[in-house]
């Protein structure tokens, strides 16, 4: 909650203090001085031409850039203030709050939860827009053999980089925008449990991306986003971006995740016990809540890159008795338990909508439950499942097998409680609803593809192929983003006091849809042929496969536009909505658009589950 | 009207208010049209995408693949199968729809469910076990009888090493039916050793050794690619190799200056 104790009024202008002057441009400003200055200090102390050292200088370039850029934005006048003795006045912490601003408080450091929701939404539609970019190019690439869109260089950059950016883009695809635009209202709080620290997780976001972007003018980062080991310590310096990338990105998603996860405990309304909880806000909360344990060991096994490529330790070199594997480890402790991090959500949002365009209760909310906390928990310990072929000990492929086997029970129930919710309905299909039946068709074949992947006979075929690529492709983006999708759709009119574009919503979807089976079933294909994944270059007998996926992410990549078209529009032009207009249940459509500050005249009384719907026989 | 719904309803109630003779006899039909789809894409259209299998590791593969596709075919095609009528069922006009039946839970239900989902998941772990011991057992036990290759990736070519036979080349060419043992390094990054037909795969990491093992079981072209992403050429490091009769292979080890035991 913010500190403010009371609502008002009118807004004061704190004229004399250092926060009403501070922005993005003036971040930016200041984040580029602070760099270009560690920079040219760097340069004195070490020597460019040295690989090892070029390193050094630009790992510290851009931790000044980070640190700039936060310090420009007035990130950390607060933490001063402390310092000294003192707070913000309320005058100050109430223009932090952004009321009365207009658009100019989406470019500062703005402590409303509804601002940083907005922040996060554009920020991830900017990241996909550009992963999405790097898609197509390396499809159009792939549309032939030996065609060269791209140098085998480039191609190698645009894999990482398009993995990349996906992967940070689905990470908080539906906890930030909706994690923070959403879940506060959904639960009956005033904001987050800490403002200012939600503000500092999105700021913080920002730096980090900017930062991978800058891989492209350092040579790019030709790891893949797996990044392995010894080869990430032979990149050359654009490898330096994803590093401090990452960094910055671990303690980023370590402050959201403490935060939503506070916000749920501490600060629900009164009434809203455990059991009433709404499904969205409980699978947000067991993502974030995984995500606590699994980034700090992917930060970890950067750091230790950085060290191997700056100062010449020898984690990851086996000429010194490092090793490969040991970088491996560290990634997939994290990479596994990421990738449900990563899904929850946005399985979770579509529990929230089928019971809304279906008019039944959530069928039993306690299976979906536990399917969540059964994935989250299995989910760390499933992580060597990826290192079946790395030869690291072939005597506990066996258990990891076991395992992760074993999480196809918990997803199973996600299944159960979405078609028990849907029996003997008769849905209402607006754009929302349409994303579930999407989902069950996409996270079916995912689902069911990544057993054959556990089975470790069956992966020694399969593993490093185009197989494996088209599997986690409808797990992240055929279940994941199509949740997040339908999340937009759903919100949108809560958002933007907007109804999406109803017409262009359905163009975009099937499009995106039908494209989405095609790339991807052709790349089911292309990997039982042999084709390996993350080849610039395939022989002939991938030609009509691979041609097959490039027609599927044209198609793809167009209805997204749409979808783009439809948003942009709709957010100037569209409909005016209602404050409910799907007849939902949960608190955040009983707050009127323009959404006031602290979100309720008066705080909400919660009598009973959001899923009340039904007649009884 | 509501208020016997709140009384506890007796489970004959709850189940005939969740079971309509209707809904499961259309639903049971379409699962079982989808089923039967998908079980013949199982097994007849999706082996087809399969390379030519030349030993005993990739039939282990290729089998596991068509069985538990088959094995999953029910369960993919009744959750299919449900959604899809449902899917026809929807209501239509631009007013939300009558609320349906408070089905809140039903425990039957959920029993069975993770039940049968616990048996499948049971099933895939044996199966994967057995054929994974078995496949490893019998190239262990027929390791005396084995050819040793000495795999080595460089960024990026493969090189081939019989210690047995004093040859080294850059191409993998075997004799057929005598089990092999591949052991795996690299000099520089990581690579994955993959010799497609043959369906194993291993990674080659610098200063360790790894091992995979297998037998060829067919004469004929095999394809070795890396599966690891290893720098600038990761897509062209790969080169060719043939499974050989064994004087065919032994005729070829003379060439290079090789000895034959």
């Amino acid at each position: 909650m913010t500190t403010l104790s009371n609502k008002t009024h009118s807004v004061p202008m704190p004229s004399k203090s250092l926060i009403t002057k501070l922005n993005m441009g003036t971040g930016i400003v200041f984040g580029i001085l602070c760099s270009q200055a560690m920079y040219w200090l760097a340069k004195g102390w070490f020597d460019p031409e040295v690989p090892m050292e070029e390193n050094r200088i630009l790992t510290l370039a851009m931790f000044a850039w980070c640190i700039g850029f936060l310090i420009g934005i007035g990130a950390f006048i607060g933490p001063f203030r402390w310092l000294i003795g003192k707070d913000l006045t309320s005058e100050e912490q109430l223009y932090m709050a952004g009321e009365g601003q207009g658009i100019s408080r989406y470019f500062k450091y703005c402590t409303d939860h509804k601002v940083v929701g907005i922040q996060y939404l554009i920020g991830v539609m900017v990241m996909l827009g550009a992963g999405g970019t790097m898609a197509m190019m390396i499809r159009t690439n792939l549309i032939q053999p030996g065609s060269r869109l791209v140098t085998p260089e480039i191609y190698n950059s645009l894999v990482g980089l398009h993995g990349i950016t996906m992967i940070i883009a689905l990470i908080v695809v539906s906890t930030g925008p909706f994690g923070n635009f959403i879940l506060p209202i959904m639960i009956g709080a005033r904001d987050m449990a800490f403002p200012r620290l939600n503000a500092l997780s999105w700021w913080m976001l920002f730096t980090a991306i900017v930062t991978l972007c800058s891989a492209w003018f350092y040579g790019g980062i030709p790891t893949g986003w797996t990044a392995y080991a010894p080869l990430s310590v032979q990149a050359g310096p654009g490898m330096n971006a994803f590093i401090v990338a990452i960094i910055i990105f671990a303690i980023s998603s370590a402050i959201a995740g403490a935060n939503i996860t506070t916000t749920v405990v501490a600060m629900r309304a009164k009434g809203m016990n455990l059991t009433r909880i709404p499904i969205f806000v409980i699978g947000a909360t067991i993502s974030v809540a995984l995500a606590i344990p699994a980034f700090p060991t992917f930060m970890a096994s950067q750091i230790m890159a950085a060290f191997d490529r700056t100062i010449g330790t020898g984690y990851y070199d086996a000429n010194v008795g490092g090793s490969g594997w040991l970088y491996a480890h560290l990634f997939w402790i994290m990479g596994h338990p990421e990738v449900y991090v990563i899904l929850i959500p946005g399985v979770a949002i579509l529990m929230e909508i089928a019971p809304v365009f279906v008019r039944k209760p959530l069928f039993s909310i306690n299976a979906a439950i536990l399917g969540f906390a059964g994935i989250a928990g299995l989910s760390i310990l499933v992580w060597a499942h990826h290192m079946y072929a790395s030869g690291w000990s072939p005597s506990l492929n066996g258990p990891f097998m076991v395992t992760t086997e074993m999480i196809s029970i918990p997803t199973g129930l996600i299944f159960l409680v979405l078609l028990g919710t849907l029996w003997r309905g008769t849905p209402w299909l607006k754009l929302p609803m349409l994303s579930v039946y999407a989902f069950i068709w996409n996270f079916m074949i995912g689902g069911i593809t990544g057993i054959y992947l556990s089975d470790v006979p069956a992966d020694d075929y399969l593993h490093g192929s185009m197989f494996v690529t088209a599997h986690f492709h409808y797990t992240l983006m055929g279940a994941a983003l199509t949740g997040a999708i339908a999340g937009l759709a759903f919100w949108f009119p809560k958002m933007t006091g907007r109804m999406l574009h109803e017409r262009a919503g359905y163009i975009s979807f099937w499009m995106v849809q039908i494209g989405f089976n095609i790339i991807f079933l052709g790349m089911f294909a292309a990997g039982s042929q042999g084709q390996p994944r993350r080849v610039a270059d395939y022989a002939q007998t991938f030609a009509v496969s691979d041609l097959i996926s490039t027609i599927g992410a044209y198609l793809t990549g167009a209805g997204m536009l749409v979808l783009l078209w439809a948003v942009i529009h709709s957010w100037r032009n569209g409909k005016i909505a209602p404050t409910n207009p799907w007849g939902s249940k949960t608190l955040e459509w009983t707050v009127p658009y323009p959404i006031p500050l602290e979100n309720f005249h008066e705080t909400p009384v919660v009598t009973s589950d959001a899923y009340g719907y039904g007649r009884s026989n | 009207m509501n208020t016997s719904d709140s009384l506890t309803p007796s489970l004959g109630d709850r189940t005939r208010k969740f079971i309509k003779r209707h809904d499961v006899r259309m639903s049971f039909l379409y699962s079982s049209v989808i089923t039967l789809v998908f079980v013949i894409l199982g097994i007849w259209f999706y082996p087809k995408f399969m390379p030519r299998v030349m030993s005993e590791q990739m039939q282990n593969g290729k089998e596991v693949i068509v069985y538990f596709t088959v094995f999953s075919a029910p369960i993919a095609g009744s959750v299919i199968g449900i959604a899809l009528y449902t899917f026809l069922n929807r209501h239509k006009g631009d007013t939300p729809p009558p609320d349906g039946p408070a089905i809140k839970t039903n425990t039957p239900v959920v029993l069975v469910w993770t039940i049968v989902s616990s048996l499948f998941c049971l099933l895939a772990i044996v199966w994967g076990l057995v054929e994974m011991n078995v496949s490893t057992y019998a190239a262990t036990i027929n390791e005396p009888k084995a050819v040793v290759v000495e795999v080595t990736g460089s960024q990026w070519v493969w090189n081939f090493k019989y210690p047995d036979y004093g040859v080294e080349t850059q191409q993998l060419n075997l004799p057929i039916d005598r089990p092999v043992v591949f052991k795996i390094t690299s000099v520089d990054v990581n690579h994955s050793f993959w010799p497609v037909q043959l369906g194993v795969k291993v990674d080659a990491n610098r200063h360790a050794i790894t091992t995979a093992r297998t037998t060829p079981n067919a004469l004929g072209v095999i394809d070795i690619k890396c599966a690891e992403l290893c720098g600038l050429y990761h897509a062209y490091m790969e080169s060719e190799g043939e499974i050989m009769t064994g004087a065919n292979f032994n005729t070829w080890v003379k060439s290079l200056g090789g000895h034959v035991a």
